[in-house]
């Protein structure tokens, strides 16, 4: 018999967990959404955005100047990658568009380590402390994170829904020959949607970062994890993701109660595999009528 | 309406659109290649000291990118650093060595095939390095198949050199059963007697358990349960396994290196394990290059480990000073943070050196003096000194394995403090090995 009190702990670490994922996810779900692009280098925008955080932090020795000034950053390189390396493929086999970003998630991982070294950077959590959670003593922190992954997704749905960038960026997600005719300067879209993508990453990896330690190789298991999430909440769609994010991860953190740490990982692509089977445009997508 | 997005007349100006012309592609490709030529016509450094001698070529097998790149960067760094002495100095039999280097991203099968690179289309004459136990164990066979004689580096499962040893393949270094031995006495009578293993969920991981299940029970302690953490798990899964760490337990010991061991160590310090239980655990969990990272995380960490980068009695000897010296200056070359010495360089360099003192004593020449060279290195003893700084070292000849002193230390103001030193003799287990018949 599994005791209650555990499985409340997973549940929790499942909605955090939850967050923090679809924070990476709603970046990559916001770009496939608008670009029809299927971002491979998303998990090292998360990890470069992470390494900037740390030379920043390193600088000021503030946390939250750190996470702004990465953000800002990763905006900018993001804005600059998009008119570089993607926006030349517009219009071409979605193949192209994934060896591209394939292509930088190389370069960018590669550089990271010969930038940074192999040897894992420290940022410091701005929050310590602990609270009494059941048997375990939860980092208040890992609240924090949680919290402002919200408020940062929060944030973005707004500015989609009532900014008017947001409309444009609505609009060119619906139809963009048709945004264009409006006189909405879709290309530049485009970039300013990459941009704020990659921010997104940035401010995931800065916030993730004191938690494991800011390393080179940190962005594949998001990016796997956040196309699992994309795939099962619709590809797309912004809403759909962040379910999905804390749906699996609540699933992968309930199951590892029960099967080893090896097994409850495979829990997050059997709900992929399902999905692509019985409802392969998304669990969280309303059906078409 | 243009047919293709891009062609659209509002999108013309988003993007470079001059035109690339034959004459130019040709004369910036005949540039680009005069610049490689040349590049290529000047010798390497050790050349003009050796004049026409025919250099030793070494095929170094490494993770330089991929999830083990971190480790796999230092461990070429021992390599690289006992291969400029060797040169520095006359070379081996006035040959020098030529390190050929192939990355196998992390990755097992690529590992297998850049073995096969490395011995059919490179031809060299010896191989060395590893680092990942899972790819030990795929390249193995590789070296055994063209009879060439694989020098690991860093490996440390046990069944390289138990269940699946190989005539060709030497472990210079220790492995987990000797770690334990050393180990098990001083975890039961100075720190705990109940314990709970975390252990990475694969080859080397797996093995090193089940070595301190087995001495840990022998020396008077309990394992009172074992969770397995899969290898380059993501940090919301560890904090997930954390979270089911629970029972009556008063010692926690962790089995990980890299990125995981960070990882666990963050997540259980910050669901208060630490407060609950001693810490304590493979030296790889608190390698010289994590300690910066974790900071009071990891501070009264208790471990054992071949290698410390520390210099008090009995490492405060002139060759540990120059090894640990010269070590840091190339070690600041691929990290500016110029971290010490780890066990992964320590193990690479005295590999090459043992590689050295074989071929020296065995006249190597070639593949085709490959049992030669195992003759000689079969059984080998080595003392302390510039060539192995770390210790005394035997070779044992049934198995292939080496036995050493080892470490006992903990984490002391982000520092390893020496404990405790156990005698190379007193880590000796039976050798588990038979030898495939030629």
């Amino acid at each position: 018999m599994i005791p209650f009190d555990q499985i409340l702990v997973q549940i929790v670490n499942g909605l955090v967990n939850g967050m923090i994922l679809a924070l990476v996810a709603s970046g990559l779900t916001l770009i496939f959404g608008i670009m029809d692009i299927v971002n491979f280098a998303h998990g090292e925008l998360f990890m470069l955005g992470a390494y900037i955080g740390t030379t920043v932090f390193l600088t000021t020795g503030n946390f939250w100047v750190a996470l702004v000034g990465s953000v800002v950053a990763m905006a900018v390189i993001g804005a600059v990658l998009q008119v570089a390396a993607l926006r030349p493929l517009v219009g071409r086999d979605p193949l192209t568009t994934i060896l591209a970003t394939f292509g930088l998630s190389l370069v960018i991982q590669n550089y990271a380590l010969w930038q940074y070294g192999p040897v894992p950077r420290r940022i410091i959590a701005p929050v310590t402390g602990h609270f009494p959670l059941f048997y375990v003593e939860y980092p208040v922190y890992r609240l924090v994170i949680a919290l402002l992954s919200a408020a940062i997704i929060g944030g973005l749905y707004l500015f989609m829904k009532h900014g008017k960038h947001g409309i444009w960026i609505r609009a060119t997600t619906q139809d963009r020959v048709m945004a264009a005719a409006m006189g909405i300067p879709v290309p530049w879209v485009h970039t300013v949607v990459f941009a704020i993508g990659a921010a997104m990453a940035a401010a995931s990896g800065v916030l993730y970062g004191p938690t494991i330690g800011v390393n080179h190789a940190m962005g594949f298991d998001f990016t796997l994890r956040a196309f699992v999430v994309v795939v099962v909440g619709g590809m797309g769609n912004l809403g759909g993701s962040i379910l999905a994010s804390i749906f699996v991860s609540l699933l992968e953190s309930l199951a590892s109660i029960w099967v080893s740490p090896a097994q409850a990982i495979i829990v997050a692509f059997v709900a992929l595999i399902l999905t692509l089977l019985v409802r392969p445009t998304g669990l969280f997508v309303p059906t078409p009528k | 309406m243009a047919e293709r997005w891009q062609d659209e007349a509002w999108a013309k100006d988003m993007w470079w659109s001059g035109k690339t012309t034959r004459r130019r592609l040709l004369g910036l490709s005949a540039t680009a290649a005069g610049a490689l030529g040349a590049s290529m016509l000047v010798p390497a450094p050790w050349r003009a000291a050796f004049g026409q001698a025919k250099p030793f070529k070494i095929g170094v097998l490494q993770p330089l990118t991929g999830t083990a790149a971190a480790g796999g960067k230092t461990a070429l760094v021992g390599t690289q650093l006992a291969t400029d002495r060797i040169n520095r100095s006359g070379g081996i039999n006035g040959r020098p060595v030529e390190l050929v280097v192939a990355d196998y991203e992390s990755k097992p099968d690529v590992g297998r095939r850049k073995a096969e690179k490395l011995l059919v289309e490179d031809k060299v004459d010896i191989g060395e390095g590893g680092y990942l136990s899972n790819v030990c164990l795929a390249c193995m066979p590789v070296f055994e198949e063209h009879k060439t004689i694989w020098m690991i580096g860093v490996c440390l499962d046990t069944t390289i050199t138990t269940s699946k040893c190989s005539r060709y393949v030497f472990r210079p270094f220790d492995y987990a059963p000797s770690q334990a031995v050393a180990f098990a006495p001083y975890l039961v009578n100075k720190l705990a007697k109940k314990w709970h293993i975390v252990f990475l969920d694969y080859a080397w991981g797996q093995t090193t358990r089940d070595a301190y299940v087995e001495q840990i029970k022998k020396a008077g302690g309990e394992i009172v349960g074992t969770t397995g953490i899969l290898l380059g798990a993501p940090a919301d899964t560890v904090t997930s396994s954390v979270s089911n760490i629970r029972g009556n337990f008063d010692g926690v010991f962790a089995i990980m290196f890299g990125a995981n061991a960070v990882t666990f160590t963050n997540a259980a310090y910050e669901l208060g394990l630490f407060k609950k239980a001693k810490y304590a655990g493979d030296g790889a969990v608190a390698e010289s290059t994590h300690l910066a990272t974790l900071g009071q995380k990891i501070e009264g960490f208790t471990g054992v480990n071949r290698y410390i980068p520390v210099l008090t009695k009995p490492l405060d000897t002139p060759a540990h000073k120059k090894f640990f010296d010269e070590a840091r200056v190339k070690l600041k070359q691929i990290d500016p943070s110029g971290p010490d010495p780890d066990r992964y360089v320590q193990s690479n360099f005295e590999a090459m050196n043992f590689l050295k003192l074989g071929i020296q004593k065995s006249g190597f020449r070639d593949r085709e003096d490959s049992m030669k060279l195992i003759e000689a290195l079969e059984g080998m003893e080595v003392k302390e000194g510039d060539d192995f700084p770390q210790g005394d070292k035997t070779l044992r000849k049934e198995d292939h394995q080496a036995f050493l002193r080892q470490f006992i230390f903990d984490i002391h103001n982000n520092k390893h403090r020496l404990l405790e030193v156990v005698a190379k003799d007193k880590t000796v287990v039976p050798p588990a090995c038979t030898f495939a018949k030629a």
